[in-house]
């Protein structure tokens, strides 16, 4: 039985700035069950980042500010958690680990002080044991060298670090772990070794992830389930195969194709056409209208809902209705 | 970088003095001296020899722990400076103390509150401190706090009037020591407004490198892996970011200590404070030569070895910075 541990339904974060406001994040509906990896993809900007630290409540607020819908995390509705009841979820029942590995460790402390401080934030552990339970966290990411624990983050490589950072992540054994592009900035060999190391930790832990990124050689390695967005709304979510076999959503489609193959010597690579729109002016309608080769007359009026299509697969396209009244009598559809 | 520093400091010194117009035996003999009494003077005196012969007398004397002698009161420099020079350190380090304590205190609030009224309330405190002159702030003080109130004495480092004997000659340190509580209490009230007036620029300059420095520290990764921990938000500020911010910060610490120990002469002048600038200041007027070089010498020396405290400081700080090692 699948028990939904994050759901995230009709949420939006927007910020607040003099030059207007940007809905980075608009009406998004986003599900990660127990022990499950999801995939959250889309180009940068598109509102992936945001959304994942809206769970951690590391939005800086103002300028950020929750417009509406809900945030539940293990049946707790996380949208109205003031300062100290964050700090007792953060790290504890979902905890992050970043892009860049190399700045994400804080230079003038140890390894050992870092994870013990990770530690002792959540769990009643004496220093002694706390260390104890440090050093285990790092051998189970791989790293059981002698004296890691009183070494500083500049004496370690990038994956290195990254082990770290996830070793301090799943220390407290977390729910849910995001992982906000945790490869993009290591060499493709080191890549593969720490997705190995969280599919493992995710096997042996039951900790769900989510997993943040632009690469969808990343999500067909990892993901259980993707979740397309574009221009800070889900465009598509399905099961990884689905997605990769019978993408729906034109944006899914035109992603799909521009990755590069083996063996086809194409004379472009094919890309799609025009840019991201800017957050601050969204065109009416569907947002991916404007760069959308089946663009229809409703697209650029009428903005579609998430439209169930069968097999657990969404998708936000006029295409997969005939009519508009049709998708009106559809029960599961959320039209805005 | 110590010892190069010192000898270009003492050739510098020498030069300058000994480029100031006026004879030292004008001065001890005054203006209705015969030529032929100075003539003497000045040959007993050795100032009739070539210069880099001077020099070299004075350097060889200083390795011998020997300043040379006051003209003035015919007592040893090293002997007679050492009074004031303490009493200048005593005041420089109070007023440190508050400039540190309110700098970065003031820092830390505008960085962490940025862009708000309490951020931008912090910064013109910080403007006005570093706009005021000396002078001013001193006579202000002396005028509402010692005049108007009376709450605190105006001038000198303790009352004439109470029984102490100093050991090491910071005040509040020696009626540490002794258990003297009125004395400390005395020393204390002395030491208050000459060290709020002298402590009130370097304060400024603090509060806005500190709140520069915070505010980039605070954007940075790290301290949104912090976050992402659950750490409380003081521990996130007063420990992983201050640690971080505090490395361009204590260059300011050095470079403001050095500039209160050469610096507190208005101050000292202002408060009656027995210290080294007013004694340097005494010695400029009487041309005497040997207590200018010495204590000129002595100050840079001080502020050399302070800017060595930084560095050794910085790698205490920041184990990415280690000396000696390849």
């Amino acid at each position: 039985m699948v028990r939904p541990l994050l759901e995230i339904s009709r949420f939006k974060m927007y910020f607040h700035t003099d030059k207007g406001v940007v809905k980075a994040v608009d009406d998004v509906d986003l599900t990660v069950n127990e022990g499950e990896v999801v995939g959250l993809v889309g180009e940068s900007g598109c509102g992936k980042s945001v959304t994942s630290l809206s769970v951690m409540g590391l939005v800086p607020r103002p300028p950020g500010r929750v417009e509406g819908g809900s945030i539940r995390l293990a049946d707790r509705e996380l949208t109205h958690l003031k300062g100290r009841e964050w700090r007792k979820i953060r790290g504890n029942v979902v905890s992050m680990i970043f892009q860049e590995p190399m700045t994400s460790l804080n230079p003038v402390f140890t390894i050992g002080d870092q994870i013990v401080e990770a530690i002792r934030q959540h769990r009643k552990l004496d220093k002694k044991a706390a260390r104890r339970l440090a050093a285990d966290s790092l051998q189970e990411v791989g790293i059981s060298r002698k004296g890691i624990l009183e070494e500083y983050p500049h004496q370690l490589s990038g994956g290195m670090r990254q082990r770290v950072m996830i070793a301090m992540a799943m220390v407290c054994r977390p729910k849910l772990l995001i992982a906000d592009e945790p490869t993009t900035a290591l060499d493709v060999t080191i890549q593969a070794q720490i997705l190995d190391l969280m599919r493992r930790l995710n096997r042996e832990t039951g900790t769900a992830i989510l997993m943040i990124t632009h690469d969808l050689g990343v999500v067909a390695e990892m993901c259980d389930r993707v979740v397309v967005m574009y221009a800070g709304q889900v465009v598509e979510e399905a099961d990884v195969n689905t997605l990769f076999n019978q993408p729906r959503h034109p944006y899914t489609q035109g992603l799909l194709q521009s990755i590069p193959r083996l063996g086809q010597r194409a004379e472009r690579l094919y890309s799609i056409p025009g840019n991201v729109p800017n957050p601050k002016q969204m065109p009416t309608g569907c947002r991916f209208a404007p760069r959308c080769e089946y663009a229809m007359n409703i697209c650029r009026t009428e903005e579609p809902g998430l439209f169930a299509i069968g097999d657990g697969q969404n998708s936000r396209c006029w295409l997969h209705v005939d009519k508009k009244e049709e998708a009106d009598r559809d029960p599961t559809t959320t039209t805005s | 970088m110590l010892i190069p520093v010192l000898i270009g400091m003492s050739i510098i010194t020498f030069s300058i003095v000994h480029a100031i117009p006026g004879s030292p035996a004008k001065a001890i003999l005054g203006e209705r001296a015969t030529p032929e009494a100075m003539e003497r003077l000045e040959e007993n005196m050795g100032l009739n020899d070539p210069l880099y012969i001077q020099y070299f007398r004075y350097v060889g004397n200083l390795l011998q722990g020997d300043l040379g002698t006051s003209v003035q009161t015919g007592r040893p420099v090293a002997e007679e400076i050492l009074p004031y020079l303490t009493a200048t350190f005593e005041l420089a380090l109070c007023a440190m103390l508050i400039a540190i304590f309110f700098g970065v205190n003031l820092g830390i609030l505008s960085a962490w509150r940025q862009n708000t009224s309490v951020d931008y309330l912090s910064m013109v405190i910080a403007l006005i401190g570093v706009s005021m002159p000396v002078f001013w702030l001193g006579l202000m003080e002396q005028w509402i706090f010692a005049q108007e109130l009376d709450w605190l004495p105006s001038n000198g480092r303790m009352d004439p009037r109470m029984f102490f004997e100093p050991i090491t000659n910071f005040y509040l340190l020696d009626a540490l020591i002794q258990g003297n509580l009125y004395a400390l209490q005395d020393a204390f009230r002395h030491m208050l407004l000459p060290a709020i007036a002298l402590g009130t620029i370097p304060m400024a300059i603090i509060a806005r490198m500190t709140r520069s420095s915070m505010l980039e520290v605070l954007r940075s990764d790290y301290i949104r892996t912090a976050r992402a921990k659950g750490v409380r938000e003081g521990l996130i500020i007063y420990k992983h970011a201050l640690k971080n911010a505090f490395i361009p910060i204590i260059t300011v610490f050095g470079l403001q200590m050095g500039l209160l120990l050469g610096g507190a002469i208005l101050t000292e002048t202002i408060f009656s404070w027995p210290g080294v600038g007013r004694y340097l200041y005494d010695a400029i007027h009487a041309r005497d030569y040997a207590v200018v070089q010495s204590g000129i010498l002595i100050v840079a020396t001080i502020f050399v070895i302070i800017n060595l405290i930084v560095d050794l400081l910085y790698a205490w700080i920041d184990p990415r910075i280690q000396y000696g090692k390849e």
